[in-house]
């Protein structure tokens, strides 16, 4: 669960980008760039459903790099669920790029000088999240474009082929995407969660006078 | 006693970091900090940011700020990253800068007055309680950490180094040390910042260091970080085929840094949007603070973008509707960062004085010149007539260095986040370059400041374990004196001057003493008596038992000593009792002064009071 919501945040900050991109076209594209946005808005939300409702796994994957300690003078925490876990990693896009606030605004009603203007902020903050928690980096150094081979017996979740595959590998071709891998995660641990609800995404903000 | 490590300890005004060296493999790294990200959120961090959030104790449940060894009770204060943070929103219970108010010299640092002119009904805190806190927190964090790689550690296995501003005085290097001790971290050894980011240097820049500076050089050690900005002379010379340093002057503590440069960007940028009709909140402003800083980083590293864009979100939900968009151009940028805190300013210009107003509000001396050119000529004057003082430091500085009113350094070394911008870097090069006719002034290379007082002080704690490698010859950087009231006939209307005794020359080594001979001085047993305590960083030349006319007009008041003779067997109550004056500069680099009776091996400790008017 832990790395499929590494994916997935990888996939909806790589989407959010886009949301920059009407703000700097030229007029006569921009009803088809805001057409794109919107669908990669869509999409985003989506993958985001799909990452809080996703099966519940028993096992995780093994992403902390750090190795955990040995002893501690005060008792370890209970194990927080993983649902907790996805809420944790979404709360801090949320506090550093606004990314719930940017999906669950309604986007129809604003023009794309605005809509740049808030892509701005998701893009800084989110990718400082994304910097800090993630050693990521693109699966193939070269070019997009370029010539590349591809390993025999390479982990699956590494390469897609697509086109005509055949003969004996290894397999020859032009990269359309050079893929991200996250190399290691650092999320702050969450601590104390009550078993029976997930802990807020943002909380209600009340400014005390 | 045998260290396996040393672990050196940059407790920064704004930020504090941690290396640790092995003293066998001469291994050195950085320990990231554990500490609270959120409520119910931990994690570590190269930095801990000091400072310290007082919350009300109903605003966050019990527990909500757990660390791995302690649990985190109701309205205990929550030191770091989320104190930071959410203490922007709240500036009632926020404390920073700590470090500053231990060395100002008009409040006393163990009174609980932080946070400054804050109404909240909860304990407040002293400066020392919150450096000993960091220091706390720093310390479990350590453990903590080596304990999860797998090292048997104890602190007792560290030789622990702490660096403090070479601005500090005795008092507040004292001070230091105190909170250190009472931290749990043992007696730690003091070392100067810029002397930190020296010895980190020469360890980053290997064996090619020897080859970049020449016997005659004059090393400038310009350190500006985020709240405060320190200079320090480092003299280069040479003695029977070895280079030889001596640290010759240190500036004064100016409250002066990268903050004041962003927040003079916010102002230009709230202007421009006002004068577009738009408005932003308080809220909003602590936000444009922020991007301010961040678009001067980026733009200040490539200077081929011409304007910054910069987005101001509302605190609000909706995104779309509430975000307030503008840019930063280079000209304003330039104009403000360069022009505004780095002109070319010549150097007889010295920074403005600070207006005395009758009724002057007490705070943090904060620099009322905002020109760090100025500040810089200043310390280049001041330390001119410190070297001109004595015999020995004018032997040590080229004739050529000192043929100007200022003492002209050759080299420079600059650390802290300002310096990351290779424009303000050149500024102070052809600032300096200007003041010496054209006579050039490099910049040592090979640099990495990241990070970098936290790892010279552990490369200097492993030099002083191994005995090997280099040492920069440092020893007191101020010589300190005590008023002596003058005998003369009374006259209405006239007070007599206070005259001064040097107790502890400028230069005096760690690890040696010096008793006050011939100048006897008589207590009272059974009532404490105060002496008004002096210092001056210009006086290199002033030996012990000298004895100045008027120490208010040449020397800087920094602290009241107080010494309590408590009644002794043998001598009767309120018998006078000769003492001398014993001054020690311990191994650690913190300065103790006792009272010796002159006619037995019995002494009295003096102790540092804060002088409040």
């Amino acid at each position: 669960m832990r790395s499929l919501s590494v994916i997935l945040a990888s996939v909806l900050l790589a989407l959010a980008g886009l949301a920059l991109a009407p703000d700097t076209l030229p007029g006569p594209y921009a009803d088809e760039a805001r057409t794109i946005l919107s669908t990669a808005i869509a999409g985003m939300a989506l993958l985001l459903f799909i990452a809080l409702i996703a099966e519940r796994p028993k096992a995780m994957a093994p992403v902390q790099t750090t190795p955990e300690p040995v002893q501690l003078p005060v008792t370890e925490p209970p194990e927080s669920n993983a649902d907790a876990d996805v809420v944790n990693l979404l709360s801090i896009f949320q506090e550093k790029g606004r990314l719930v606030d940017f999906l669950m605004d309604d986007i129809a009603g604003y023009s794309d000088a605005q809509v740049g203007a808030a892509g701005r902020v998701l893009h800084e903050g989110c990718r400082a999240a994304l910097l800090e928690h993630f050693g990521i980096r693109p699966i193939r150094e070269e070019g997009e474009g370029s010539k590349v081979t591809v390993p025999p017996l390479y982990a699956p979740d590494d390469y897609r082929l697509v086109g005509r595959i055949s003969g004996e590998p290894p397999f020859t071709g032009t990269l359309v995407h050079h893929g991200w891998r996250a190399e290691w995660v650092k999320l702050p641990r969450l601590v104390t969660t009550s078993a029976d609800r997930l802990p807020a995404i943002a909380p209600a903000e009340v400014e005390v006078r | 006693m045998n260290y396996r490590f040393s672990l050196g300890i940059d407790l920064g005004t704004s930020n504090s970091a941690i290396a640790i060296s092995d003293i066998d493999s001469e291994r050195t790294e950085i320990i990231e900090l554990t500490q609270a990200l959120g409520p119910n959120r931990t994690g570590e961090q190269p930095t801990l940011p000091s400072a310290v959030y007082i919350p009300h104790p109903d605003e966050f449940p019990a527990g909500a700020f757990p660390l791995p060894w302690r649990t985190g009770e109701r309205g205990e204060p929550i030191i770091g990253h989320f104190a930071r943070e959410h203490g922007a929103l709240v500036p009632d219970r926020l404390i920073t800068s700590a470090k500053s108010w231990l060395s100002n010299p008009h409040i006393d640092p163990r009174q609980h007055v932080l946070p400054w002119k804050s109404e909240i009904r909860e304990a407040k805190l002293s400066a020392f309680d919150c450096s000993r806190m960091c220091l706390e927190h720093i310390r479990e964090s350590v453990r903590h950490a080596m304990r999860g790689k797998g090292e048997d550690f104890d602190l007792a296995d560290a030789q622990i180094v702490l660096t403090v501003p070479a601005s500090f005085d005795e008092v507040a290097r004292n001070l230091t040390a105190e909170a250190a001790e009472a931290a749990g971290l043992g007696k730690v050894v003091l070392l100067e910042e810029p002397l930190a980011a020296f010895y980190a240097w020469t360890a980053q820049a290997g064996k090619d260091w020897r080859a970049q500076v020449r016997p005659g050089d004059i090393v400038l050690v310009c350190d500006i970080g985020g709240g405060t900005a320190d200079f320090t002379l480092i003299a280069i010379s040479e003695k029977e085929g070895v280079l030889e340093l001596d640290r010759i002057s240190v500036g004064d503590h100016i409250l002066l840094g990268g903050d004041n440069m962003d927040l003079a960007l916010a102002y230009a940028l709230r202007a421009g949007l006002e004068a577009e009709g738009k408005s932003i909140s308080d809220m909003q402003f602590l936000a444009l603070i922020h991007s301010a800083g961040k678009a001067k980083e980026a733009m200040l590293e490539d200077e081929t973008i011409a304007e910054f864009p910069i987005a101001v979100p509302s605190r609000g939900s909706s995104l779309f509707g509430g975000t307030v968009s503008t840019k930063l151009d280079r000209k304003v940028l330039e104009q403000i960062v360069l022009d505004g805190f780095f002109p070319r300013t010549g150097f007889e210009e010295l920074p403005q004085k600070t207006r005395r107003a009758g009724l002057q509000e007490f705070g943090l001396p904060f620099a009322s010149d905002p020109v760090i050119s100025k500040h810089l000529a200043r310390f280049l004057m001041r330390s001119l007539e410190n070297v001109e003082s004595s015999e020995a430091l004018r032997s040590l500085v080229a004739a050529e260095a000192r043929s100007k009113p200022f003492l002209a350094p050759t080299a420079v070394l600059f650390n802290g986040g300002v310096f990351k911008a290779a424009p303000i870097r050149r500024r102070v090069l052809d600032l300096l370059t200007g003041w010496s006719d054209g006579q050039a002034v490099r910049e040592l290379a090979g640099y990495q400041p990241d990070l970098a007082v936290a790892k010279g002080a552990s490369f200097y704690g492993r030099n002083r374990v191994t005995g090997k490698g280099l040492r920069i010859k440092a020893g007191a950087s101020r010589s300190y004196y005590i008023g002596l009231e003058t005998s003369m006939p009374a006259v209405p209307g006239i007070r007599p001057p206070l005259k001064a005794l040097c107790v502890v020359p400028q230069g005096m080594e760690e690890g040696s003493e010096v008793f006050i001979e011939g100048r006897e001085l008589a207590l009272i047993t059974g009532q404490p008596a105060d002496f008004r305590f002096f210092s001056s960083e210009v006086r290199s030349g002033d030996a012990p038992g000298q004895i100045l006319p008027d120490a208010e007009r040449e020397l800087l008041e920094i602290s009241l000593l107080e010494v309590d003779l408590a009644a002794v067997e043998d001598i009767p109550a309120g018998q006078p009792v000769p003492v001398q004056i014993h001054a020690v500069v311990t191994e650690l680099g913190t300065l103790e002064l006792w009272m010796k009776h002159t006619k037995s091996d019995r002494r009295w400790k003096v102790e540092f009071q804060v002088r409040t008017e």
